[in-house]
């Protein structure tokens, strides 16, 4: 089997190993080895499952061994608290990862991160590029954990010059089943905005990340890429879409209370609700050569009519009567014919 | 210094002072340097200075004598004045021949009765506004329950049908239809049908924005927004300043174009005015995206209004790549040196920034267009910054006029000045080569030809206009 290609993803018990593997295993000539310190919840068919944690100092040996070409890492926590073990996780993680691939000669990675690491500022330009510098808070959780890891990787480059070490920059992800700062956000009851402040969101589908992280394993895209819908979305708006009641406060108190130690209010940090973050799509559209295929509209109606029809008629009839996520889904399909015709 | 536009008498004498550079005398400038220093002119020092008769000295002082003690002065003044070595531009003498506000609204009775009157209105306009945005966004009005939107949305229509600006209410306008002054059941029973029509559209509208079903472009224009804001800045253009757009024929009919203008008038209105005279006048009604400065994302409200209305944050990203997406765009180098200008230095224009909107119009050849806005300058009298005032509440300047802020929000009012806005010919910048932006000597000689065409534009219509409020 000289020609099977061998992947390697990392975090297969969480909800993005797990999916991502299972997108992989879809193709042919394709085997995928999943590690994680934990067994998954749900089986993947065909996933060769090895229970071991990435920052084991074994883990050269089982990528020279099993002949791994490719590595998927995405064991990371979204956690908004910087707690020690958390960051034991996902920085010493990726740098201990980032060593063994260097170690064993691993020519192709691909890590996920976010648009967040740019940092919602004021005197942002209104699209970032993927060479400005990385802004973020440095005190926040799981932002924090995502620039340390973004400069492990930036090290990784230039120390192999050799090796293509994909970064894909996602936007908010929003979708029915993910667990994300924008998901939580959305999902409260009353969404706490700062009073006076609207700025413009970019969201993606859970699916767009899949497919842009199966995209970016299949290909030699070496780099950082923003990756999300290429148009953006007033806060507001998406508040409007998820159904949801803003509850405006006045932005010293909010920053002032949450400086106190008070209540979190927001699963992000207050900027980037006062702030744009927004990313510059033209070195995905003509580099990374990927679409996304949901609007931003899409995928907050899927998230609110699920969650709408959810509360009445249970999970088990959400899909089945959910009209928007149909007539959305039609939509969309039109437009990928449009696209490849 | 501080006391630079007292009188018309010291004018005289500090222009023979500009023939005779070298009749100085001891000043007491030290303290008035300062002054002027801690006001934040340093990029922008005045031209000249003018030494008011011997003796008054202190910030202070001088300021309350501006505003009182015009009279007495007159005739004291001694040929003390002092020209500035560090002379630039430009400089015609004859602007300062003109009337100044003052002396103007106060010869002037009629003029005082008809500025509180546009005052008035001004006000009322803005609460329009204000209840228009309220329905728009609940951003405005926290608690919004349905019924009572509409309830005010159908008394709101008939307060503007009864009212309406200028006696063009519908009711102004049925009487006119009608002989005599009879109305009759059916007419009135036709108004309330419309009105509840208005009333449920609107009512619908606050659902619909509610649901977030509406559009924005990728910058986060908002077409609803700018309608509802549209009518105020119509009043102002039309009746309070009265704005005389000349040249909108140098604007191309598409493609990318940098407009560069004179910023004046502590307030942004005359990024306003100009967007709207553009869009108004011009053939193909191009929308113009002005850039503002880093400061206003920060402020609650106005970030929101900002970017609603199409305007952007000035910085060379967007710049460009709005000028790429062929849009014409408008920037007022000046920045806060200009907006916040002292009376005494109007018509003065400060430092063109760094340069940095001709390496833009360079690198995306968009062609620079040169624009002066004259009359903004006179709307609010800033006699002095204090920088105190304006650290502690983080702006980046903080004026003090007769008005502001003695009479809180009301001192905001701006004067109804005459306006003209001119509009240059385009300088092309497609003739030089690629790459350059990179030349930093074509870049500060393109940045001070504009900057010398733009005064030159102010001056000549300074020339020929006789008075601030009349034109």
């Amino acid at each position: 089997m000289a020609d099977e290609r061998i992947i390697l993803v990392t975090g297969v018990a969480g909800f993005w190993g797990n999916r991502a593997a299972a997108r992989l295993l879809e193709q042919e000539n394709v085997r995928v080895i999943g590690i994680d310190s934990q067994v998954p919840e749900t089986n993947v068919v065909g996933l060769d499952f090895i229970q071991a944690d990435v920052r084991n100092p074994l883990l050269v040996e089982l990528l020279r061994e099993e002949a791994i070409e490719t590595v998927l890492h995405l064991q990371f926590r979204e956690s908004t608290a910087p707690t020690e073990n958390v960051f034991e996780q996902n920085v010493m993680g990726v740098s201990k990862l980032l060593g063994a691939c260097a170690q064993a000669e691993i020519k192709h990675i691909v890590l996920k991160s976010s648009l967040m690491v740019y940092g919602a500022r004021p005197d942002n330009p209104m699209f970032l590029r993927e060479d400005h510098p990385l802004n973020g808070p440095k005190k926040y959780g799981y932002i924090r954990d995502w620039i340390e890891c973004e400069k492990y990787a930036q090290e990784f480059r230039e120390q192999n010059p050799g090796a293509t070490l994909t970064g894909l920059r996602f936007g908010h992800v929003v979708g029915p089943q993910v667990d994300s700062p924008m998901t939580r956000f959305l999902r409260e009851e009353e969404a706490v905005t700062l009073l006076g402040f609207d700025p413009m969101l970019q969201i993606i589908h859970s699916e767009d990340v899949l497919s842009a992280l199966v995209h970016a394993v299949n290909g030699e895209y070496p780099g950082a890429y923003n990756v999300a819908p290429e148009k953006g979305m007033p806060l507001w708006k998406t508040l409007g879409l998820a159904g949801k009641i803003p509850l405006p406060v006045l932005h010293p108190l909010a920053y002032w209370s949450v400086s106190l130690g008070g209540p979190r209010l927001a699963p992000m940090p207050l900027d980037y609700l006062r702030y744009p973050c927004l990313g510059d799509m033209q070195k995905m559209r003509e580099e990374l050569q990927f679409t996304p295929q949901y609007t931003p509209e899409e995928t907050v109606r899927e998230l609110a009519s699920q969650q709408r029809i959810r509360k009445l008629f249970g999970k088990k009839n959400a899909q089945a009567l959910d009209e928007d996520r149909l007539r959305d889904t039609i939509q969309r399909r039109k437009r990928a014919r449009a696209r490849r015709a | 210094m501080a006391s630079q536009d007292k009188l018309d008498g010291e004018l005289e004498a500090s222009m023979q002072d500009m023939e005779n550079p070298l009749s100085s005398n001891p000043p007491d400038g030290d303290q008035g340097a300062q002054a002027l220093d801690r006001s934040g002119g340093n990029g922008s020092a005045p031209k000249k200075k003018r030494r008011a008769s011997s003796g008054s000295s202190g910030a202070q002082k001088r300021v309350a004598k501006k505003t009182t003690g015009k009279k007495s002065a007159r005739g004291k003044s001694t040929r003390a004045a002092r020209p500035r070595a560090r002379e630039r531009i430009a400089f015609d003498p004859e602007l300062f021949e003109l009337p100044d506000v003052q002396e103007e609204l106060l010869a002037d009775p009629s003029l005082q009765r008809r500025s509180r009157q546009l005052g008035q209105e001004l006000v009322h306009q803005v609460e329009l506004v204000i209840k228009r945005l309220m329905r728009l966004s609940p951003a405005y009005k926290t608690q919004l329950a349905v019924p009572a939107g509409m309830h005010d949305a159908i008394g709101d229509n008939i307060e503007s049908a009864l009212e309406g600006s200028g006696g063009t209410g519908l009711v102004a306008r049925f009487q006119k239809l009608l002989p005599g002054e009879m109305i009759d059941l059916d007419t009135l029973r036709g108004m309330w049908t419309m009105l509840k029509f208005t009333g449920e559209y609107q009512a619908d509208v606050v659902k619909r924005r509610l649901r977030g079903e509406y559009e924005t472009d990728e910058w986060g224009m908002d077409q609803e927004f700018i309608d509802a804001v549209i009518p105020l800045f119509d009043f102002l253009y039309h009746k309070y300043w009265r704005v005389t757009l000349n040249g909108v024929e140098n604007i191309p009919e598409d493609g990318r174009a940098l407009l560069v203008s004179n910023h004046s008038g502590q307030l942004p209105f005359d990024g306003a005015m100009l967007l709207l005279g553009i869009l108004q006048q011009h053939a193909a009604a191009r929308f113009t995206r002005a850039l503002y400065a880093s400061w206003f994302p920060t402020l609650p409200f106005v970030s929101d209004l900002l970017v609603k209305v199409g305007q952007v944050m000035a910085n060379d990203e967007n710049a460009l790549r709005l000028l790429e997406q062929e849009h014409l765009v408008a920037v007022f180098p000046e920045g806060y040196k200009g907006a916040g200008k002292l009376y005494k230095d109007r018509y003065h224009l400060a430092r063109f920034g760094r340069g940095g909107f001709v390496k833009v119009a360079l690198k995306s050849r968009a062609p620079l267009i040169p624009v002066a806005v004259v009359g903004a300058e006179e709307t609010y009298i800033s006699l002095h910054k204090s920088a105190t005032l304006a650290k502690l509440i983080g702006f980046p300047y903080f004026p003090i006029s007769p008005t502001f802020p003695w009479l809180g929000p009301l001192g905001l009012i701006p004067l109804p000045t005459k306006w003209y806005i001119d509009i240059g010919e385009p300088i092309p910048t497609d003739q030089y080569p690629e790459g350059s932006e990179n030349n930093l000597m074509l870049v500060s000689q393109l940045t001070d030809r504009v900057r010398d065409t733009v005064q030159e534009m102010i001056n000549d219509r300074l020339r020929t206009r006789k008075s601030i409020f009349k034109g």
